[in-house]
C-alpha cells in the first residue's frame, strides 16, 4: 500500500507537469485554432532560464522564478508578433502559423544548443532534496511543490475563464470569432494574451521539471508529446480537462511500468495506445465544451 | 628567360607541392544526442592535430582537418563520408555514434579508404560487415560490461538488478551486460528501461526495490536519465550498491549529479595517475588553457594513431596506410597502465580487452582505480 501511495505522489508531479503543457497548448488552441509545438522548447528555455539565475547567479528561487516567468510571457508575445501575427493579418490559412511555429522550435533549440555546452545543466530545488511524509503517503518535496503550484494555477485559470469578463471575452472568441469582433472585442490582443499566457505556463512546467531531470537541449520534444497526449485524453474544451488529461497519462504509464507483468521496455508503448485509442473511441477528449 | 620562367615554374611547383597537406576528414555530431561525447573528443583531435603540425607535421607534411556534422544520422553520416572521400581524404576519423559509424562503413568499403572510431563502443561495429578498412579503439561494449563484472565478482552477488535507458547505445550495453551477467551465473531479478523524456524513474526503482537485489548494474548511457534514476535511488532510500557502464566516466555527473553519485563505481578506459594522461593534460591545459577530460583523451589518441600509421606507412597511399594500421603497436592516453592499443591475428578492434579500469565516486568527484582488467 505504501508502495502504491508513494507512486501516486510521483505520478500526480508527473501528471501536473503534462498538465501544465497541455494547459500551454489549450490557451493557445481555444480563442485561436492554433496548435503550436514549440510548447517543449519554451519549457526548455524556462529550465536553462532557471539554471542560469538560479544556480549560476544564484539568484533566491522565487525571485527568479518570477523574472523567469516574466521572460516567457515576453518570449510568448514576441512569437506572437513575429510568426503569427503577420499571417494572420494576411489572411493565410491556419495551417501556415502551426509551421510557422514549427520553425521557431527548431531555431529555439539551435539557439540554445549553440549557446550552452552540450551536457545537461543543473537547475536547483526550491527546498533542496528531502522527503516528506503524511502518514501513509510519502515523496519528495519537488512533487509536492509541483502539485501545490499547478493546482494553484489551474484554479488561477479556471477563475480567469469563469469569473472575469477578461476570461469570459477569450472564451467568446474561442465560440465564435467573427461575433466576438463584431461584439467589439479585440482579436489581437485576445491572441496576443493567449501566446503570452501560454508560454508562461509551459515555462513554469519546464522550471518545475528541471530540477528532476535538468536544463538540457533536447528536453523539449518530449514535453511536448507528453502534453500534447494529455491534452488530447483531456480534450481542448475545458481548463479541467488538461490537468485530468495529464494525470491520466502520469498515472497509466507509472502504474504500467510498476505493476503489469511485462517488460519494462514495452510499457513506454502504454501512452501511445491511450493516445490512439482515445482518438479513435472520444477524438474530442474526455471533457466537452459547455454549449 | 625561358630557363627563368622553367626555374619560376619549378619552384612554385615545389612550393606548392611541400605545403600539400594531408587531409583527414572527421566525422562528429555537434547538435544530436551524441553531442555531448563527440564535441570533447573533436577538441582532442583538433589539439593532437595541432601538436603533430606544431612539430613538423607528418612526413614533413601538415595534417588538414575536414570536419562534418552528422548530427549522429546514419541517414547522412554516409553522405557525408561520401563528401570526404570526393574531397580527397586519406583517412576517416568517426567520432559520432555507433549506428552513424557503421553506416559511413558502406562508403569506406567501396571507395577503400582507411576509417576509424577512437570511442564506439559497439561490438558489431567490426563483427557485422566484413571491413578491412575500418578499425575500432574504443573500448568495446561486451569488455566494459566483463571489467565491471571481473570487479563485481569478489562480492559474490546471486540476485542483481539491470536498468538502462531506450537509447541504442543504451540497449547495446544494457544487451552485452545481460549476457556477462548470466555467464557469470548471477540472476537478473529486475530488468527496467527508463524511456529518453521521463519525468522520474519512481516506478522503476520500485520494481527494483521489490525485487530485492544485492547490486544494482546501470547500463544507460542518457546523462538526465540517469540523473533521474540516482534522485530515485536516493528518494527511495535503498541502498544496494550501484556498478555503471562507462558512461558515468564523463565528468557532467559531477556538477550536474552532486551529492547523488557518491560510491557508485564505474568503467573507464582512463587512469588520471598514466604518466601518459599526466602529460597530456598538462599540454592539453597548456595549449587551450582548459582543464581535458577522458573523451579528448579518445580523440587525441585517435589522431595519434592516424598519424602513427601513415609515418610508418611512409606515403599517403591507402592500401599502405591499411597494411601499417593493421600493425599498430602504439601506447595512448586512454586505458591503464602500460597497455597498448594493436590488431592482433587480423582483428579490427584494437583496445586491449584487460585495458579497462573501475574506479570510483567519492566527495563527488571521480576517485581512484579500484580494479583494473578482466581478471
Amino acid at each position: 500500500m505504501q508502495d502504491f501511495l508513494e507512486l501516486a505522489v510521483s505520478a500526480t508531479a508527473s501528471g501536473c507537469i503534462y498538465g501544465l503543457i497541455a494547459l500551454a497548448y489549450l490557451l493557445m488552441i481555444r480563442p485561436t485554432g492554433i496548435i503550436n509545438f514549440a510548447v517543449g522548447e519554451w519549457a526548455m528555455v524556462a529550465a536553462f532560464g532557471g539554471h542560469l539565475l538560479l544556480y549560476r547567479y544564484e539568484w533566491p528561487y522565487f525571485a527568479g522564478m518570477a523574472a523567469v516567468l516574466a521572460l516567457m510571457v515576453v518570449v510568448g508575445w514576441v512569437t506572437e508578433r513575429i510568426a503569427v501575427r503577420p499571417l494572420v493579418e494576411k489572411g493565410s490559412a491556419v495551417l501556415a502559423p502551426i509551421l510557422a511555429l514549427l520553425g521557431v522550435l527548431v531555431i529555439t533549440r539551435e539557439i540554445i544548443s549553440v549557446s550552452f555546452p552540450p551536457d545537461p545543466l543543473p537547475v536547483p530545488f526550491p527546498f533542496g532534496i528531502g522527503r516528506l511524509e503524511f502518514g501513509l503517503v510519502g515523496g519528495s518535496y519537488q512533487s509536492f511543490f509541483i502539485i501545490a503550484v499547478t493546482l494553484a494555477v489551474f484554479a488561477g485559470t479556471w477563475f480567469f475563464f469563469e469569473k472575469t469578463l477578461w476570461g469570459r471575452s477569450f472564451e467568446a472568441v474561442a465560440l465564435n470569432r467573427r461575433a466576438a469582433a463584431l461584439m467589439g472585442i479585440n482579436l489581437s490582443r485576445v491572441t496576443a494574451f493567449s501566446f503570452s499566457g501560454g508560454a508562461a505556463v509551459a515555462g513554469l512546467g519546464g522550471l518545475l521539471v528541471s530540477p528532476n531531470i535538468s536544463a538540457h537541449y533536447l528536453m523539449g520534444v518530449p514535453l511536448a508529446i507528453q502534453g500534447f497526449t494529455a491534452l488530447v485524453i483531456g480534450g481542448v474544451g475545458r481548463v479541467e480537462g488538461a490537468l485530468i488529461g495529464g494525470l491520466l497519462l502520469a498515472f497509466a504509464e507509472q502504474l504500467t511500468i510498476r505493476y503489469a507483468p511485462i517488460p519494462s521496455g514495452f510499457a513506454q508503448g502504454v501512452p501511445l495506445l491511450f493516445l490512439m485509442a482515445f482518438l479513435i473511441v472520444r477524438p474530442a477528449g474526455l471533457l466537452r465544451a459547455r454549449a | 628567360m625561358r630557363f627563368l620562367g622553367f626555374l619560376a615554374c619549378f619552384l612554385l611547383s615545389g612550393s606548392v607541392l611541400s605545403q600539400e597537406t594531408i587531409k583527414i576528414g572527421v566525422i562528429t555530431d555537434r547538435v544530436g544526442v551524441s553531442k555531448p561525447y563527440s564535441e570533447p573528443a573533436t577538441e582532442g583531435v583538433v589539439f593532437g592535430a595541432d601538436e603533430i603540425n606544431r612539430k613538423g607535421g607528418v612526413l614533413g607534411r601538415k595534417i588538414e582537418l575536414l570536419i562534418e556534422d552528422d548530427q549522429s544520422r546514419p541517414d547522412i553520416s554516409a553522405t557525408l563520408a561520401r563528401k570526404l572521400v570526393d574531397q580527397g581524404v586519406v583517412f576517416i576519423l568517426s567520432v559520432s555514434l555507433s549506428p552513424a559509424t557503421q553506416q559511413q562503413q558502406t562508403v569506406t568499403m567501396e571507395a577503400k579508404t582507411p576509417q576509424m572510431t577512437p570511442m564506439n563502443s559497439a561490438d558489431y561495429l567490426t563483427t557485422q560487415l566484413n571491413n578491412p578498412w575500418f578499425w575500432q579503439t574504443g573500448p568495446l561494449g561486451s569488455t566494459q560490461g566483463a571489467t565491471l563484472l571481473a570487479h563485481a565478482k569478489a562480492k559474490n552477488f546471486k540476485r542483481v538488478a539491470l536498468i538502462t535507458d531506450n537509447s541504442d547505445l543504451g540497449q547495446a550495453i544494457a544487451k552485452a551486460f545481460r549476457g556477462a551477467l548470466e555467464k557469470a551465473g548471477m540472476q537478473i531479478v529486475a530488468d527496467e528501461v527508463v524511456a529518453r523524456g521521463a519525468t522520474t524513474a519512481t516506478p522503476q526503482m520500485q520494481k527494483i526495490r521489490a525485487a530485492n537485489p544485492e547490486a544494482m548494474f546501470l547500463a544507460g548511457v542518457l546523462t538526465a536519465e540517469n540523473v533521474l534514476i540516482f534522485r530515485a535511488y536516493k528518494e527511495l532510500g535503498v541502498k544496494f550498491p550501484i556498478h555503471s557502464s562507462y558512461n558515468l566516466s564523463v565528468p557532467i555527473y559531477e556538477t550536474v549529479a552532486k551529492g547523488l553519485v557518491n560510491g557508485i563505481t564505474f568503467v573507464d578506459a582512463y587512469d588520471p595517475d598514466k604518466p601518459e594522461v599526466k602529460a597530456f593534460v598538462a599540454a592539453y591545459k597548456k595549449a587551450t588553457g582548459k582543464d581535458s577530460q577522458n573523451l579528448h583523451g579518445y580523440g587525441y589518441d585517435g589522431i595519434m594513431l592516424i598519424a602513427d600509421a601513415i609515418r610508418r606507412a611512409g606515403s599517403t597511399d591507402k592500401e599502405k596506410i591499411r597494411e601499417a594500421m593493421q600493425k599498430t603497436n602504439y601506447a595512448g592516453v586512454m586505458g591503464a597502465k602500460g597497455m597498448r592499443y594493436s590488431f592482433p591475428e587480423g582483428k579490427r578492434a584494437g583496445f586491449d580487452p584487460n585495458g579497462m579500469v573501475v574506479r570510483v565516486y567519492e566527495h563527488d568527484r571521480q576517485g581512484r582505480v579500484l580494479h583494473v582488467g578482466l581478471k
